[in-house]
């Protein structure tokens, strides 16, 4: 699923490892969330539209296949 | 300083309890096998013999503490990658099956083991390099 995760994460000038460290996930699942490779759950996309204060809608593209 | 994160302090229980059953392990083995070439008899040759299988389920526990308490994730690429060590297994049992009836000599059962642990490997290699981490 395509979405703003690298753009966002730049905005804030994190690295992966900071923002794997805030969601509480691996860094390898922020590799593939800004890949697409992988869509996260509802828990953590919502964790994610929380840690860059945007809702879901804004970070995914729901037009974007899996 | 250790992370927090919740999935860095999954690894290293897993790295801990996956360290703690190895040495369980060789702790049952090297015993049984000293008993068993001491020409121990009966059925306690037979528990004995299969005791060593009793750390390997603390093993496979530890992989399924470690499911439990890493992230969404890696929780998928370790399903994916063990549902492919099934099914590359199954199908490596089969194929050697067959070549059996062709004159192959008979395996050990060691063989399904070792093609499994094998598989998974090759699974996980599989699943990383497919979600590109």
């Amino acid at each position: 699923m395509i979405n703003r995760i690298r753009v966002l994460r730049a905005e804030h000038d994190w690295s992966q490892a900071e923002v794997a460290d805030r969601l509480g996930v691996a860094r390898q699942t922020v590799v593939a969330l800004e890949a697409g490779k992988y869509a996260p759950s509802l828990p953590l996309a919502f964790k994610i539209s929380k840690l860059f204060g945007k809702p879901v809608e804004e970070i995914f593209d729901p037009e974007s296949a899996t | 300083m250790k992370s927090s994160n919740p999935t860095a302090i999954a690894n290293r229980r897993y790295l801990v309890e996956m360290a703690l059953c190895m040495v369980a392990y060789i702790a049952v083995l090297v015993p049984a096998i000293w008993l068993l070439d001491r020409g121990l008899t009966g059925p306690l040759r037979f528990v004995v013999a299969a005791a060593p299988v009793v750390p390997v389920v603390f093993v496979f526990l530890a992989v399924l503490r470690y499911f439990g308490r890493t992230d969404e994730f890696e929780r998928r690429m370790l399903l994916e990658s063990l549902g492919l060590a099934g099914v590359i297994t199954a199908l490596l049992a089969a194929t050697y099956g067959f070549l059996e009836n062709a004159g192959l000599p008979h395996l050990s059962a060691w063989f399904t083991w070792a093609a499994f642990m094998g598989s998974w490997l090759i699974g996980r290699l599989i699943v990383s390099r497919y979600y590109g981490t």
